[in-house]
């Protein structure tokens, strides 16, 4: 856990409203830690400025 | 005790039995095997009772039945039932109003005759692939209870697998049908992402969230799975132009299908069993080339990027208040996936397009394409890692390592059991199918069943049954 992303789940975590007990924050921290190497993964994926999200409101 | 559910249907309509001794004897296989298996959280026998009486009285007063007459069924505690406080395996929603009715896919099953005996042990939330659920406890696998009857829908599964019922419902979000009918070694299908309706179920993410039966032969999952169609306007996702034709009369009359095997990321890691249960599926129907469904990899970082973002969403009013409450394994990811970037999230939905059309590119040449449904046998209850090739991976999130690419882009999945010569436990097969082609699926594990290839078998503690 570096200290950027303790400081970003400090920061993210109060601007939500969502307090984390002192007891809870190292599991959140490693979970938070295993979805950012997920996303880098996707982040890494080139995608074309005309590729839409699959996500469509149909009204 | 296991007898198919078309069997007892048929049964109960020609007066061989009555809907009542079938929901009797399914409650005292409950009331003999359950302490040990942990499937059930909720059993109604006065409802169960109640609704097998009146289709005994219908057949006696010469009515027609329905096709699922007098079969005894159960839920994943995340489905309502009218009366009982939906909980989808968590503490937090205990405190809530009882649903004031039935799921619609409940009262779909209901319709056709089936008979609800109650509610199954899930991961909370729907968020894991093991079922050791913090609040409930484990449900153990059959074939041996020391290890997993995998998750979340590892009560539904267990339930079929250990002879308590026959049939049963689940959810499947990153592979929850599938990783459990691996495990337990039955029938599950996780259907097109839109299919069957969602309404009066407890959400997980919205994206993704899918309900699917378990059975023990692939007739019946045909039957339950046609039971189950129908139109819902109360689920936005459900797709309303789609064709409802029935599977179960055309379930023997398919052409070979043209099928191939997913390499790539469906082959890296797997263990040497789940390698082996392709090969022998394949070899089964013909499949002799292997294809790569590329950016594999990407999709399922990309299904954990919209699972915890959207789920975290979903409970940030709740986690703000009374995150103490929540299971330890479910609320650290929940609360992370809060925090998740939006740019994340729109890449990752952005990407699913594109790996969706290289999906239905292969489907241009073949029928079905053919992954692991788990990359290995059912781990131990307890046990933390596990060996994926050279590597020690954690046992929650790997489970469902080769599901997880495919709910993504919401294909239909057959999942099919295998037994391999020598071994104690049975390890599941995806049977992947194009949009909407549940039928191709459905007709392959048939036709894989009827060859012998893949089977249930019943397990020794279900053997010992009282009745």
């Amino acid at each position: 856990m570096s200290d950027d992303t303790a400081q970003y789940i400090t920061l993210a975590s109060a601007l939500i409203g969502l307090p984390i007990a002192p007891e809870h924050r190292a599991p959140v921290e490693q979970a938070f830690a295993g979805l950012m190497d997920h996303a880098k993964i996707v982040l890494a994926e080139t995608l074309g400025e005309r590729d839409e999200a699959a996500e469509v409101f149909t009204p | 005790m296991t007898a198919s559910a078309l069997d007892i249907a048929a049964r109960v309509a020609s007066g061989q039995t009555t809907a009542l001794a079938e929901t009797n004897a399914a409650l005292a296989r409950i009331m003999a095997h359950d302490d040990q298996l942990n499937c059930f959280t909720h059993l109604d026998a006065a409802r169960a009772r109640a609704e097998a009486s009146a289709i005994d009285a219908q057949r006696d007063r010469g009515e027609p039945l329905g096709p699922l007459a007098g079969v005894p069924f159960a839920v994943k505690n995340l489905f309502d039932i009218e009366n009982v406080t939906t909980i989808a395996g968590s503490k937090v929603l205990a405190t809530d109003p009882p649903a004031t009715r039935d799921a619609f896919l409940v009262r779909r099953l209901c319709e056709a005759g089936a008979v609800l005996l109650g509610a199954l042990n899930m991961d909370e939330f729907a968020y894991g692939f093991v079922t050791e659920n913090a609040h409930a406890g484990p449900t153990r696998n059959p074939y041996d209870i020391t290890r997993l009857a995998g998750g979340s829908s590892g009560g539904s599964a267990a339930a079929v697998a250990g002879g308590l019922v026959p049939l049963t419902l689940g959810s499947d979000t990153n592979g929850s049908i599938r990783v459990p009918a691996s495990l337990c070694g039955i029938f599950g299908i996780k259907p097109t992402y839109g299919r069957l309706s969602r309404g009066g179920s407890f959400p997980f993410v919205h994206s993704f969230d899918h309900l699917g039966p378990f059975a023990r032969s692939a007739a019946d999952l045909a039957a339950v799975y046609d039971a189950c169609l129908g139109l819902d306007l109360e689920d936005p996702a459900q797709h309303h132009g789609q064709d409802l034709t029935q599977v179960s009369p055309q379930l023997d009359s398919a052409p070979a299908p043209r099928t191939a095997i997913l390499g790539g990321w469906f082959a890296e890691g797997a263990s040497e069993q789940a390698l082996a249960a392709v090969a022998h599926v394949a070899a089964a129907l013909g499949a002799l080339e292997t294809v790569e469904l590329e950016g594999s990899q990407a999709a399922r970082s990309a299904a954990f990027c919209i699972t915890g973002a959207q789920g975290g969403a979903l409970h940030l009013n709740r986690l703000r208040t009374d995150a103490a409450s929540y299971d330890p394994a479910t609320r650290a990811r929940l609360m992370a996936g809060t925090m998740l970037p939006a740019s994340v999230l729109q890449q990752a939905q952005r990407f699913r397009s594109l790996y969706h059309a290289r999906a239905l590119a292969l489907f241009e040449r073949f029928d079905l394409l053919l992954a692991p449904a788990t990359p290995v046998q059912a781990p131990l209850i307890g046990q933390s890692t596990m060996e994926m090739g050279s590597k020690i991976v954690n046992v929650r999130a790997n489970l469902g390592l080769f599901t997880q690419p495919i709910s993504f882009i919401g294909l239909p999945v057959a999942t099919v059991p295998v037994w391999l010569p020598g071994e104690s436990l049975p390890i599941g097969v995806q049977i992947i199918a194009r949009p909407w082609a549940e039928a191709t699926a459905l007709q392959a594990a048939h036709r894989l069943e009827q060859a012998g290839a893949v089977g249930y078998r019943l397990p020794a503690s279900a053997a010992k049954a009282p009745v």
